[in-house]
């Protein structure tokens, strides 16, 4: 132990001196202008800008765009890890038995894995991604309020995914003294806090981190859309996506210092030997309160962003404004409120007070209207417009029928007699991943399509984009309805194996519909690999484009702020633009 | 490390800080060292978070030398280490000086978030002194 603890003091050491070389070698490149000293104006920072070159450049940046960047690529590592980290779990499910894995602690750390890394490490991120890059594009802003803080809140996440994984990576190097946790997303207590395994310990630090990010670019957004709008932007006319951001931003700046906060309460009560959530003490019950004070809005800050993100662009391929401008951001407003509200939903089977639990149950019910108010205002959006089947534009009408069927299936679980006998089974997983993929997911993709242009000067592979889209919809549809049926059938979800009483359901069909799960998830597997190809070789080979206005949205009168920076971008021969790629050679565009 | 004023507006945004990546560092080393009762991780992870806070503070323009936010991030670990120690001890001095025997990691663990304060308080002492005495200064 004493030379384990020398050998981290050298290694401490070392790093420190590393660090302090380095800082002194950057000075030479610490010009950046301090905001409190006076703002240049939006477009002198393009004329006077520059950037060291190299990794340095992104280890460095504090530039909102290259941050946007980073934010995005750490959320696809992430979407991949948790894929990968599913895949394993569905073929283990296409048999009732245990044979693929090694054993159901490897199963339970792959769940547990799977939720946080995607809601925590890729959810969140890729709405940060958008948000970093576009939002002070869309409100004429220099950059985001606090450049440096923004640099930080990235930061954090690298090691808050490291630490969330650790348990995979140390259980082979410390013989299974250290092993992946095994609590599920929600790490009830008091499984969570009576688990020995170091593993644990190191996930909820990673959780607090990202955490402390998330709050940290809430700040910021708040600021930024509040005091570097450009004149010409005011609340009347702020775009429908900053709207959902600051709502999210207001979510987050209340959810998740709370989970921060149980977070610690629940390491004190593993390390420090405290006890608010021992059975003899604060009791397991005050964690799923605390948990889900937070988990419901995370819902919502997760899901209104990529609202916002088909609010803007569904009009832009729909060659109409949006409809009831002033309606979708009331029900966003309403949505955002209305999710504090409602957290018990979550507890109804666990012996709270019925009375409590009814009033729970009226204030999740009422989250429906203004969810109906934002799917028909999209619906009538499109309603005798000029219709163009772009991959965005796809990927905009299969989120708003996704969120039809995810919606819709969560207004029964909202109701106590559905929710208590189809609590914890499989309709629940079908329910949420119906938003989670089908939605929020969706949303992204369709952004990533929509803004690819801008933000690599180059155009993606359009058939492919269309065919990620179509593989995509038909995966879900498959993976998802099966296991709406699998939750009708009484499947328990979390389980890494399953037997059923005949009594209770045939074992046969069970087994069948698992395997059409699993087959649908192969099919989503493909169409996002489609994905990952099509980016990574439209960046480097795609059509680069010259065109201002790729999307023809002058026509329609749905050209807007972010494709004019575009254009000015366009017309400059700055090192640093257009954002990523251009390489300069004016290869004529194909688009 | 030279802690001169940023020339605002000379050269315009560089858009370039070196401490968000230190401080992120910081905190995640800090955190892990303190919980996971890795002493070195601790103390290393606390120091390097301050100076970083301390460095970024000043390259923003919020202070002009960056000892004296230092300085204060290391009374703030002393005093928080100290609460650790004593939930454990009790307010006395003598229990508290008897408790650097012990091995119980809690307050092991509390004594490493002092001993990060110490350290981060020599550092201040010694840049405010040596830095700043220094003809360039």
């Amino acid at each position: 132990m004493a030379g384990e603890q020398l050998a981290l003091t050298v290694l401490m050491g070392v790093f420190l001196v590393g660090v302090v070389t380095l800082v002194s070698r950057m000075e030479n490149l610490r010009a950046y202008t301090p905001l409190v000293s006076g703002d240049a104006g939006y477009g002198d920072s393009t004329a006077t800008s520059h950037k060291p070159s190299g990794l340095i450049r992104w280890l460095t940046t504090v530039d909102h765009k290259d941050i946007g960047i980073l934010y995005g690529i750490y959320a696809t590592i992430a979407f991949v890890w948790g894929g990968l980290a599913v895949m394993l779990m569905r073929v283990e499910l296409t048999t009732p038995a245990l044979n693929v894995l090694g054993g159901t602690g490897t199963y339970n750390g792959l769940l547990t894995s799977h939720g946080i890394t995607m809601l925590f490490l890729f959810g969140t991120p890729i709405i940060a991604a958008f948000s970093n890059y576009f939002i002070p594009l869309l409100i004429g802003a220099d950059d985001m309020a606090f450049p440096r803080i923004n640099g930080i809140a990235f930061w954090l996440l690298p090691p808050a995914a490291l630490l969330i994984w650790a348990g995979f990576f140390l259980d082979p190097l410390t013989g299974g003294a250290v092993g992946a946790a095994e609590t599920s997303w929600t790490m009830y207590t008091p499984l969570s806090a009576e688990q020995a395994n170091p593993g644990v310990d190191l996930m909820l630090l990673g959780l607090h981190l990202s955490g402390i990010s998330a709050t940290m670019g809430a700040i910021n957004f708040i600021v930024t859309i509040f005091t570097e709008r450009s004149p010409d932007v005011n609340w009347a006319n702020l775009d429908i996506f900053s709207w959902t951001i600051l709502t999210q931003s207001a979510l987050i700046l209340f959810a998740f210092p709370l989970l921060g906060s149980a977070l610690i309460m629940l390491l004190l009560d593993r390390n420090f030997q405290t006890a608010f959530f021992a059975v003899d003490g604060g009791s397991p019950i005050l964690w799923q309160h605390l948990f889900w004070f937070f988990g419901h809005p995370e819902v919502y800050i997760l899901v209104l962003p990529p609202m916002g993100l088909v609010s803007w662009i569904l009009p832009k391929f729909s060659g109409r404004k949006l409809f009831g401008y002033k309606f979708v951001i009331y029900s966003t407003l309403a949505i955002g409120v209305l999710s504090f509200g409602v957290w018990a939903h979550h507890m109804f089977s666990s012996g709270i007070d019925p009375r409590i639990r009814a009033s729970f149950m009226a204030v999740s019910l009422a989250i429906a209207i203004p969810s109906a108010v934002k799917t028909f205002n999209w619906i009538a959006t499109m309603w005798n417009g000029n219709i163009r089947l772009t991959a965005p534009m796809l990927f905009c009408i299969g989120f708003v029928a996704n969120f039809v069927i995810g919606g819709i299936t969560g207004v029964f679980l909202a109701a106590i007699p559905i929710d208590l006998v189809l609590h914890d089974t499989y309709y629940v997983v079908g329910h949420f991943h119906w938003i989670v993929m089908g939605m929020i997911a969706f949303a992204g993709f369709g952004a990533i399509y929509y803004w690819f242009p801008i933000v690599t000067g180059k155009m993606y592979q359009k058939r492919l984009a269309k065919m990620h889209f179509w593989i995509s919809e038909i995966g879900v549809a498959v993976t998802f309805f099966a296991m709406l049926l699998l939750g009708y059938l009484g499947m328990p979800r979390r389980y890494a194996t399953y037997e059923f009483n005949g009594l209770i359901a045939p074992l046969a069909q069970v087994t069948t519909l698992h395997q059409v799960a699993t087959i649908g998830a192969f099919i989503i597997m493909l169409g996002q690999l489609i994905w990952v190809w099509n980016l990574t070789q439209s960046y480097l080979e795609g059509p680069v484009v010259e065109d201002e206005d790729p999307w023809n949205l002058k026509e329609t009168g749905q050209y807007s702020r972010e494709f004019e920076w575009f254009g000015e971008q366009l017309d400059t021969t700055d090192e640093d633009t257009p954002a990523l790629a251009a390489d300069g050679s004016g290869e004529p565009s194909d688009d | 490390m030279a802690q001169e004023e940023p020339e605002a507006g000379a050269s315009g945004p560089a858009k370039v800080s070196a401490w968000p990546l230190f401080v992120a560092l910081g905190l995640a080393v800090g955190e892990v060292g303190v919980v996971m009762a890795l002493y070195p991780l601790a103390i290393g992870g606390l120091v390097l978070f301050a100076g970083s806070i301390a460095g970024i503070l000043t390259e923003a323009g919020y202070t002009e030398r960056p000892w004296r936010t230092l300085t204060a991030l290391s009374g703030v670990f002393v005093a928080l280490g100290l609460v650790v120690v004593v939930t454990r001890t009790g307010t006395s001095f003598g229990a508290i000086e008897s408790a650097l025997a012990s091995t119980d990691t809690i307050v092991l663990r509390g004594f490493s978030i002092v001993g990060a304060g110490i350290v981060a308080l020599a550092a201040s002492i010694a840049g405010g002194s040596v830095t700043d005495a220094g003809p360039a200064a």
